[in-house]
């Protein structure tokens, strides 16, 4: 195909896109119907056509090996199509299915990943091929004839050969001419008697009659071969001139080679044929005249909830275009704020210009949540694959559970749903592995012998809360805290520890109370690989647990990354943006109500409660800044479980920023989210709350 | 189209930006330069190396910029009106170099430019790609690339992964 | 000015796939349905000078769009795309008006071949 001169790239972008849309399709039905028990004939049909277009795109993009497998369960899927009452085996069935996509899903890994899809499907084809056979033979002990895909010929047809009487009543031979022509086809057209029917039927208008060989064009699959190696000769006489003759032949696609031969009498081999065999007339072909418009059966028995009509009102995007749309968006807003805030305006009075400004800020805000909007994508595309997972762990680990998901309408940026999935599957693994107990554990524990692990998301102010839930043995807070103190990494008095903070030890490096190391996790490189993945999308993770009931992993991602409503502060000559939702209050204070330690540490009392005072401009060195308290402000900022308070010179105003990441060129600050364009050009540093809060307190 | 492009890298061959620093007279190949501004206000980022002033904005686009003195250990000075910025653009990277001034672009035959001395000592030597002459002056020509990426800022950068 | 194409197809790559060749090859695409009750509407709205039609395909099938636009305009150029091991369906479109066929995995040289001679 690349001889062809057109780019391959947007056409393996595009076989990979709906390959992968597709295979996920695919997997969810099969687990569905393993789930029901019952293979639904919207299910089946739906399979078949997926595997079919599988089929027909790995073909034309040469990846042979994807559409031999395709294929081999297109036909699997053909067969019980067409045999509706036959026994299914529906654990081995779902399997073999499930393994076609495994090696599916793999192959097309490769090829992203821009390397040879170079795994062999033989093994695979063998096994299906395998299972098609035992159907048949346990359908022909139940019935007569399978049913088959037409391409095997049908045994033991007797060959009956056909003349076509093409005879129209009326006029005599008095102008006619007898034609002979001698047709070869291109080398791989395929389906050459096909061909040959198409020419007949160009013919059929403007011939008395027609004798042909091969004749059995139309059922005998046999005669394609012939007419590849042989040639096709059609003889006909006609009343209409030769140009004529002529330009309806050369109507037909592929032709390779044609001979016309204007003759007397038809040839030796058609008189045989016409003179010597069983000749049966066709009657001439008819077209319905009114082609009933039938509305064929949408798949309606049993909504399986993946309707193509979905389909119908959605187009697919490149995220490039996506980024690329956000970002001048951003720039808009930026370059908005520029323009209205000029600091040329400063002082003049423009109410005309305020109004319009006014007003143009209204529509880049409207324009700004609309695209923001487009990126959102629901988190059920996640989290429908845990399907599949859950349904894999628990036949290995033969524990029987329930994937409850909650939620999965909740939307969430496409930026950060690609680095949700990694993290959530570890994480239902571990649900799976260590937090459930195995049965006999479970009866004896007084609980339901199916294990339950919960998948649920839901908003929670500017962020989106996954929760993944388990209702297993929970954590053994005493053997954490003691493994932790092993490890020297209990740093405060240990009856200060919350509970909270214990359990978040086995998110750390190489933590693992685990004696025995699984296959799929207890090699205590799991969760703090988790962790990391999840605080580069801007999250963070909390653990709770009830020792005997379960455990609950609390996962907080940011809505969005791009765009924050901050407060801006002033540190000498710097501007920092500090995001709202980690500010809890602001407010004035006296150099007397801050009390220092012997360390030189500050801290303040607010309302009985004791917190740390940090200094940004000694954290960050800045030079100028304000020194005495009662000049300054405060600023309580808060994570998931530190609070403490900012000490800045002055707020200077609340607003929208877009958040810009530093250059890359520089090294990344612990407590530096990023940075901003400010209205008059200035940038503004975006402080990480809980990076700040880390790096400072212990 | 390939022709096109190589035409303009030829003739951007051979031409080097010159500045000065103090007595000595530098230069890099003009190819790497987007632009020359003046020097503007440029925001602190905390905790880098001290030649590494902070970021400017660049008509909505973030830079660091890099006071070249102090890259080169001289003595720092105050920017004045003719402090400028040269922004250069290497394999993406865009980065702006403090300069004392900007002298003029010159063409400087490959005839005309030596390999370095092989000096054990010497900070900056590592930086220098050749020495061009020009007349009676010698203008030390930078490597650019060594400029902005070194062992000591692959260590300072592994930080972030 | 080339002449003008609706490509029928329920596979998104297999649109694009033809679209591609199409255009490259001087034919104007004016349209794209991904099932055949889609494809008769777009007929109706577009009136292409040619139409490619996949066979299998849900709801309505390339078989039954096809008698469906014959019917609405018996001049109606439709070209079937099929996959191998489909020529009882094939016979059955050519009966019912297909001007002609071809066959996946195709290559460019035949379908613009067989586009050009309809």
């Amino acid at each position: 195909m690349s001889e062809d001169g057109i780019s391959k790239e947007p056409m393996l972008e595009m076989y990979l896109f709906e390959g992968n849309q597709l295979v996920e399709q695919l997997e969810e039905i099969i687990i569905k119907c393993e789930k029901d028990k019952k293979f639904e004939m919207a299910a089946i049909n739906e399979i078949f056509r997926i595997m079919h277009t599988i089929k027909g795109s790995s073909a034309m993009m040469m990846f042979n090996q994807i559409g031999s497998v395709a294929h081999s369960m297109e036909d699997l899927f053909f067969f019980i199509r067409a045999n509706q009452n036959i026994q299914l085996d529906f654990v081995g069935l779902s399997d073999l299915v499930l393994a076609g996509i495994d090696f599916i899903k793999a192959e097309m890994n490769k090829i992203e990943q821009g390397n040879i899809a170079d795994g062999l499907g033989d093994d695979l084809i063998a096994e299906i091929k395998t299972m098609l056979i035992q159907m048949k033979n346990s359908y022909e002990n139940q019935n007569t004839m399978p049913a088959t895909l037409p391409d095997s010929s049908p045994d033991g047809a007797k060959p009956k050969y056909y003349i076509s009487s093409y005879k129209k009543p009326s006029e005599e031979k008095r102008l006619d001419t007898k034609y002979c022509v001698e047709i070869f086809f291109e080398e791989d057209c395929q389906m050459e008697n096909i061909r040959a029917y198409m020419v007949i039927n160009n013919l059929q208008d403007i011939v008395k009659d027609m004798y042909y060989i091969p004749a059995n064009v139309i059922d005998d699959g046999d005669s394609a071969d012939i007419i590849r190696e042989k040639g096709f000769l059609i003889c006909f006489s006609t009343s209409v001139s030769y140009a004529e003759v002529e330009s309806t032949l050369h109507q037909t696609a592929f032709l390779r080679r044609m001979e016309i031969n204007q003759v007397d009498q038809y040839p030796d081999a058609i008189k045989a044929l016409y003179g010597k065999r069983e000749i049966i007339l066709e009657d001439a072909f008819e077209v319905d005249p009114q082609p009933k418009i039938e509305t064929a059966e949408v798949g309606k028995e049993g909504d399986l909830g993946i309707g193509n009509s979905r389909q119908q009102n959605i187009i697919s995007v490149s995220v490039a275009k996506l980024d690329m749309l956000m970002d001048i968006v951003g720039e808009i807003v930026i370059s908005e704020a520029m323009v209205t805030k000029n600091s040329d305006l400063a002082g003049l009075q423009l109410d005309g210009f305020s109004k319009a400004a006014r007003q143009l800020r209204k529509l880049t805000d409207e324009l700004q949540d609309i695209v923001m909007s487009i990126r959102m994508v629901p988190v059920s595309i996640v989290f429908q694959k845990m399907n599949r997972i859950v349904r894999d762990m628990s036949k290995k680990l033969a524990k029987e559970v329930d994937l409850e998901i909650i939620g999965d309408t909740t939307e969430v940026d496409k930026n950060i749903i690609d680095h949700l999935s990694d993290p959530l599957m570890h994480l239902i693994r571990n649900a799976m592995d260590h937090g459930l107990e195995k049965k006999e554990d479970r009866v004896k524990a007084v609980k339901p012998s199916k294990g339950k692990v919960t998948l649920e998301a839901k908003n929670a102010g500017g962020d989106v809360l996954i929760i993944v839930r388990d209702d297993g043995k929970g954590l053994d807070r005493e053997k954490i805290l003691n493994k932790a103190r092993e490890r020297g990494l209990v740093h405060k008095p240990e009856h200060e520890l919350t509970d909270k903070e214990i359990f978040s030890y086995i998110l750390l490096a190489g933590f693992s109370t685990n004696e025995q190391v699984t296959e799929f996790s207890g090699r205590g490189v799991g969760m703090d690989v988790v962790t990391k993945n999840i605080e580069k999308i801007g999250g963070s993770i909390t653990i709770e647990s009830v020792f005997g009931k379960g455990t609950e992993i609390f996962v907080k991602i940011p809505l969005t990354l791009a765009i924050i409503d901050g407060i801006e502060v002033s540190v000498g000559k710097s501007r920092y943006t500090i995001p709202t939702i980690s500010i809890r209050e602001s407010f004035r204070i006296d150099e007397s109500d801050v009390t220092s330690d012997g360390d030189g540490n500050e801290m303040i009392m607010i309302r009985g409660q004791c917190y740390p005072v940090l200094r940004i401009h000694r954290m960050f060195n800045i030079k100028n800044p304000v020194m005495r308290i009662s000049d300054g402000i405060m600023v309580m900022i808060e994570s998931d479980s530190k609070t403490a308070c900012l000490f800045v010179d002055k707020l200077v105003g609340e607003q929208q920023v877009v958040v810009k990441a530093l250059p890359r060129y520089l090294k990344k600050v612990q407590g530096i989210a990023g940075c901003t364009i400010l209205g008059d050009g200035g940038i503004s540093l975006i402080l990480d709350v809980n990076g700040i809060l880390e790096r400072q307190l212990s | 189209m390939n022709d096109y492009v190589e035409t303009a890298e030829d003739t951007q061959r051979g031409k080097f930006l010159t500045f000065s620093i103090g007595k000595e007279a530098y230069g890099f190949e003009i190819k790497y330069v987007t632009e020359i501004i003046g020097i503007q206000e440029i925001t602190e980022v905390p905790e880098l190396p001290d030649y590494i002033k902070g970021i400017i904005n660049l008509r909505g686009k973030i830079i660091p910029v890099i006071d070249v003195r102090l890259r080169f250990k001289k003595e720092p000075r105050e920017y004045n009106d003719r402090t400028c910025i040269v922004v250069i653009d290497i394999r993406d990277i865009s980065v702006g170099l403090i300069v004392d001034h900007v002298a003029e672009v010159l063409v400087i035959p490959p005839e005309n430019i030596v390999p370095p001395p092989a000096l054990k000592t010497g900070f900056h030597n590592r930086y220098i790609k050749g020495i061009g002459k020009i007349g009676s002056e010698v203008k030390l020509l930078l490597d650019c690339d060594k400029l902005l990426n070194d062992e000591e800022i692959d260590i300072l950068n592994s930080a972030v992964e | 000015m080339g002449k003008s194409v609706l490509i029928v197809d329920d596979a998104m790559f297999m649109r694009l796939t033809l679209k591609l060749m199409l255009e490259k090859n001087g034919f104007q695409v004016v349209g794209e349905a991904e099932n055949g009750a889609v494809a008769v509407a777009k007929y109706k709205e577009l009136k292409p000078d040619i139409v490619t039609m996949d066979i299998t395909m849900p709801e309505v099938d390339g078989i039954m769009a096809l008698r469906q636009i014959r019917a609405m305009d018996d001049k109606a150029k439709v070209v079937m795309v099929s996959a191998m091991g489909q020529e009882v369906m094939i016979r059955e479109a050519v009966m019912a008006g297909a001007k002609s066929f071809i066959v996946k995995p195709f290559k460019e040289e035949g379908v613009i071949k067989t586009l050009s001679n309809l």
